[in-house]
């Protein structure tokens, strides 16, 4: 290690550090340091989204307008009151909580399942991690149209392999033509923009998982889906819990999909919280109604990701 | 000299005062007040939600601008193009920013709800001319720039939707003539029955939906000065002109469309490889049409008339100037020239039909000739703030009674006690 | 492995490649099927049965979509956003990853999981506040403002992610450099910045995506058109009174190249990246 033009010694007569430097690293290691290299990011973060949050949380207590010189009145916990009443928001709720539910569970499943094909060394192995990642990388906006266009009913390609090709339906299913076959297909479109990143994700934990492992396991007799299961699975423990806390905020902030695929409809039946509450924002001027929406929304992610954690904690001491 | 007698001399100076006076009101009808010579300049901005590959965009940008700024060396006009469905949002994200353009075609629904929120600069008392291009409008047009009794912008464009049929459709219904009454329309329908093609498609259930069979049936949304629904959208003249739809629909000769979901065929494509006989649609479809069907032949009707006769409802833009506009003597002159002869004629060449009642658009353009008529007896949309909220709140009841969870009386009913609180705040 | 043969572990290979490509297909198929309709005159989009190979192909809608109305620009201005995000980004969130990973301050705790809500808030909800702070530091309307929030925005995820990474990195090594001297910059400079080129990489390769793809907020921010990025342009392409889908997709299309080329040249680096233990919180 190259040595410093320094004038004080660093290690005394038994190559321990002298008291001068572990005075000095005491002190960097503690104290305003952090701050230091924390600075600017933090000071970002700040700008960009503590601040506006907490103005959205203040904007919630009132009648709002965003305008220069607006009349906005206190209302209090009135928006709050109206959101829990609203039959429109306590539906976009349930279609919330049943795309969560469809969607979380099957991006990890099929996610670990492409992950366990390509844990082997595969010819092609690159191209396909490419091939399954393209979805991800794709913007919102792109895919959420071109879903559109295939569930479309008598045009789209979804009902032609279903009615022409696997002839598994009579006629045309109307999937964006009502509440239930709607979140299907934004289901699918979730599941299907996300199994690359669940993949890459587990695939990354897996190697983390040490070989001896599944070698004494199957030294054992267990076989590949007891050695999955008994082995892998458990050193994955961390990364599905990060998955599960990360996809549940997501399924729970679909947006773009729901605006550009379903708008919402037909009738609303597809409506989201975060879709709805920018319609009160942006086309009626609700300003204040939306961000309680929205704090109610966070306030409920917040509560999801902290439970999934302290359930997970448990298993783990648990077991 | 003090041979000619004073008074005659008087007389004489304020003849020809008066005859300078009028010589020189009668050269100004393209608007430019010759007693402004003060100069314009500097640039405005002005919004606009011309489609970004139409030919209404590229008239704005090789026609109007140029010969305004030719018109008014020095100054410039920047326009921006915002598509139609965020032009609403940008809006309100701009002026709660502060940074509103300062020129904007405004879609005519929106300007009485930009009044009240004081975003509008007040045109009658900003432009000493106003009066000068209010009487040069059709007065169905002017009205939609009213609030509380003053006007805040001018009309731009109008339009409004007449009935447009497929011959190849009606062919299979063995009809040869597009429905011209309620009746001949419930007919087409009966007949059209089990052949796979819907006698009439609609993409929604708002007041631009069935407006135009609510007042056709001799109904109305409310009282003239909009401040009551009940006993007006309920009534039983109302009420069964959307019952009529309601029926057509529950015989499944009307497509699923109407409770907007996105996954069926929009109508244009359906008109055109005849799945469905009739739509109501406006005049901005022919270049449409021509585009991506061009072996359609478009044709088209009158709305069917009920006992309210044949009334369809009017659509357009209006254009505004921005209170909080920096240079706002520009902006004015530029909203003076957008209403222009000129201005109007380049417009019209290109599917914007012109508001001015001297300007012959069917001679630009014989397709218009049914549109013409149709605004003959075509009604505005209630001119009030709330209207954005009303017009949701008519829908999603009606979509409600087309689903089957309300009769369309309770449906109508429900809606106008809502919307009379509504209208109640102005 | 007791009956591990090699046509066994031949046939379980085949099986593999299969269930592989039968999944790419889903993957890829919709992809395949935009491109498709793109060389597709816009009026022959809407046909039945659907058409994979397009007759008559054409290009132009490409033409179209790249020509008209200043696409060209809207795709320079993304790629300084891009490059201006992934630079601040991976820097800001390296140099606070380091800070959390490496020094006992009071508040650390809580500072992190402070910024950790960042990633639950949906940043729609927060538009308008963003615009009216946007306004008061003169950063609306332009392309350094919109840099300035997506590094913001970008902050929790991409701190999370290095935070993890030099966490698990040997603290041994940090002592030497230590005691011969080295302060914590020259520590960070010569130590941790080589050493975590893959999660650099990782870092990156998120920062630009996430920038690339954003709309909300760009399109809320951007009046001036000379400044739109990408995602505005593409949303453009639908008109008022109807969609052109052909003309969407092949500006659609255009507009992934880069991302695709990005993710393609550090897609080894993403996957080592998160292997080193980036993600073991």
């Amino acid at each position: 290690m190259a040595v410093q033009t320094v004038v004080a010694p660093r290690r005394d007569s038994a190559g321990e550090p002298t008291p001068e430097v572990t005075k000095r690293r005491r002190r960097w290691r503690s104290g305003w340091a952090g701050y230091v290299f924390l600075a600017p990011g933090f000071a970002l973060f700040v700008v960009v989204l503590l601040i506006p949050i907490a103005r959205a949380v203040q904007v919630s207590f009132y009648q709002w307008l965003p305008f220069p010189g607006a009349d906005n009145t206190f209302v209090g916990l009135d928006n709050y009151t109206r959101a829990v009443a609203d039959p429109q928001f306590r539906l976009g709720l349930v279609n919330a909580i049943v795309y969560m539910l469809v969607t979380v569970p099957g991006q990890i499943l099929l996610g670990l399942g492409v992950a366990l094909l390509l844990h082997q060394r595969l010819p092609g192995r690159s191209l396909f991690r490419v091939l399954f990642y393209l979805p991800v990388i794709t913007s919102w906006v792109v895919v959420s149209l071109l879903f559109r266009y295939l569930f479309a009913t008598d045009s789209g390609l979804v009902n032609w392999v279903l009615v022409d090709v696997l002839h598994v339906a009579g006629h045309p299913v109307g999937w964006l033509d009502s509440r239930w076959t709607g979140i299907g297909a934004l289901s699918i479109l979730g599941i299907w923009k996300g199994v690359g990143w669940t993949a890459v994700i587990l695939l990354a934990g897996m190697t983390g998982v040490p070989r001896e492992l599944h070698e004494s396991a199957a030294v054992d007799g267990a076989g590949y889906f007891r050695r999955t299961w008994h082995v892998t699975l458990p050193a994955l423990r961390r990364t599905l819990l990060f998955l599960s806390v990360m996809l549940v905020i997501g399924g729970f902030n679909v947006f773009i999909s729901v605006l550009l695929m379903t708008a919402g409809g037909p009738a609303g039946e597809t409506e989201m919280p975060l879709t709805y509450l920018y319609k009160q924002a942006f086309n009626f001027l609700e300003f204040g109604y939306g961000s309680a929406i929205a704090v109610i929304m966070t306030v409920l992610i917040l509560i999801l990701s902290i439970g999934q954690t302290l359930i997970a904690n448990r298993a783990e001491r648990g077991e | 000299m003090s041979s000619v007698p004073t008074r005659r001399r008087l007389l004489a100076t304020a003849a020809l005062a008066v005859a300078t006076a009028m010589a020189l009101a009668a050269c100004g009808d393209d608007a430019t007040p010759t007693n402004n010579n003060t100069a314009l300049s500097g640039t405005i901005t002005f919004w606009h939600a011309y489609s970004a590959d139409s030919q209404e965009v590229k008239t704005l940008e090789t026609v109007i601008i140029p010969a305004f700024k030719a018109k008014h060396p020095g100054t410039d006009v920047k326009e921006v193009a915002v598509p139609y469905d965020q032009l609403h949002q940008k809006l309100l994200t701009a002026a709660a920013g502060s940074d509103l353009p300062d020129v904007v075609r405004s879609d005519i629904a929106w300007v009485p709800e930009f009044s009240k929120l004081g975003l509008l600069e007040q045109l009658d008392a900003s432009m000493p001319d106003f009066q000068q291009f209010a009487s040069k409008v059709f007065p169905g047009t002017l009205a939609t720039n009213k609030y509380k009794g003053k006007y805040y912008g001018l009309p731009l464009d109008t339009n409004t939707r007449v009935q447009m049929y497929s011959e190849a459709a009606l062919t299979k219904a063995g009809v040869t003539a597009a429905p011209k009454t309620f009746d001949d329309l419930k007919t087409l329908g009966d007949k059209l029955t089990g052949t796979g093609v819907f006698a009439f498609a609609d993409n929604g259930l708002s007041g631009w939906n069935v407006l135009p069979w609510i007042w056709s049936a001799g109904g109305d949304i409310t009282d003239k000065d909009y401040t009551k629904a009940t006993g007006y959208l309920n009534s039983p003249a109302s009420v069964s002109g959307v019952q009529m739809l309601f029926d057509l629909y529950k015989k499944q000769e009307m497509p699923n469309i109407v409770l907007g979901g996105t996954g069926g065929t929009p109508t244009s494509d359906g008109l055109a490889t005849a799945k469905y006989a009739t739509i109501l649609d406006g005049p901005w479809m022919y270049p449409i049409f021509a585009g991506a069907h061009p072996d359609f032949k478009l044709q088209v009707a009158p709305v069917p008339a009920g006992p309210g006769g044949s009334v369809s409802v009017v659509g357009g833009e209006d254009v505004v100037v921005v209170k909080q506009s920096k240079n706002k003597a520009l902006a004015l002159e530029f909203t003076r020239y957008l209403l222009s002869d000129e201005a109007q004629l380049a417009f019209a060449k290109v599917g914007q039909m012109s508001v001015l009642q001297n300007l012959d658009v069917v001679s630009v353009n014989p397709n218009y000739r049914a549109f013409v008529e149709q605004l003959k007896t075509a009604r505005p949309r209630p001119v009030v703030p709330s209207w954005p909220k009303i017009d949701d709140l008519l829908q999603k009841k009606l979509q409600s009674a087309f689903k089957g969870d309300l009769t369309v009386q309770a449906a109508l009913d429900q809606a106008a006690t809502e919307i009379d609180t509504l209208l109640a705040q102005g | 492995m007791t009956l591990d043969t090699p046509r066994l572990r031949r046939t379980r290979t085949i099986a593999r490649i299969g269930a592989l490509t039968a999944g790419a297909v889903l993957m890829i198929g919709p992809f395949l099927y935009m491109v498709s309709t793109s060389f597709k005159p816009n009026m022959l989009a809407l046909e039945w049965p659907p058409r994979f190979i397009p007759r008559p192909a054409t290009v132009a809608n490409y033409v179209q979509a790249w020509s008209a109305n200043h696409f060209a620009q809207y795709f320079a201005n993304s790629v300084l956003v891009a490059c201006g995000t992934t630079v601040a980004t991976t820097l800001f969130a390296a140099l606070a990853a380091y800070g959390f990973a490496r020094f006992a301050f009071p508040g650390r705790t809580l500072l992190f999981w402070t910024m950790m809500l960042g990633l639950m808030v949906p940043g729609v909800v927060i538009l308008i506040p963003q615009f009216l702070v946007a306004r008061s530091l003169h950063l609306t309307n332009s392309l350094s403002g919109l840099v300035f929030f997506y590094v913001g925005g970008g902050m929790a995820f991409n701190t999370f992610l290095l935070r993890g990474f030099f966490e698990r990195m040997p603290r041994e090594l940090d002592e030497a450099m230590d005691i011969d001297g080295a302060g914590p910059v020259r520590r960070f400079i010569t130590l941790y910045l080589p050493l975590s080129r893959p999660a650099l990489a990782t870092s990156a390769i998120f920062a630009f995506l996430g920038s690339w793809d954003e709309y909300s907020w760009a399109f809320t921010s951007i009046n001036d058109p000379d400044r739109y990025t990408l995602p505005i342009a593409i949303a453009q392409y639908q008109g008022q009174h109807a969609t052109s889908w052909g003309l969407v997709f092949a500006a659609s299309l255009i507009g992934m190249l880069p991302v695709v080329l990005v993710f393609l040249l550090g897609q080894r680096h993403v996957v080592s990246g998160l292997q080193t233990g980036a993600l073991k919180a």
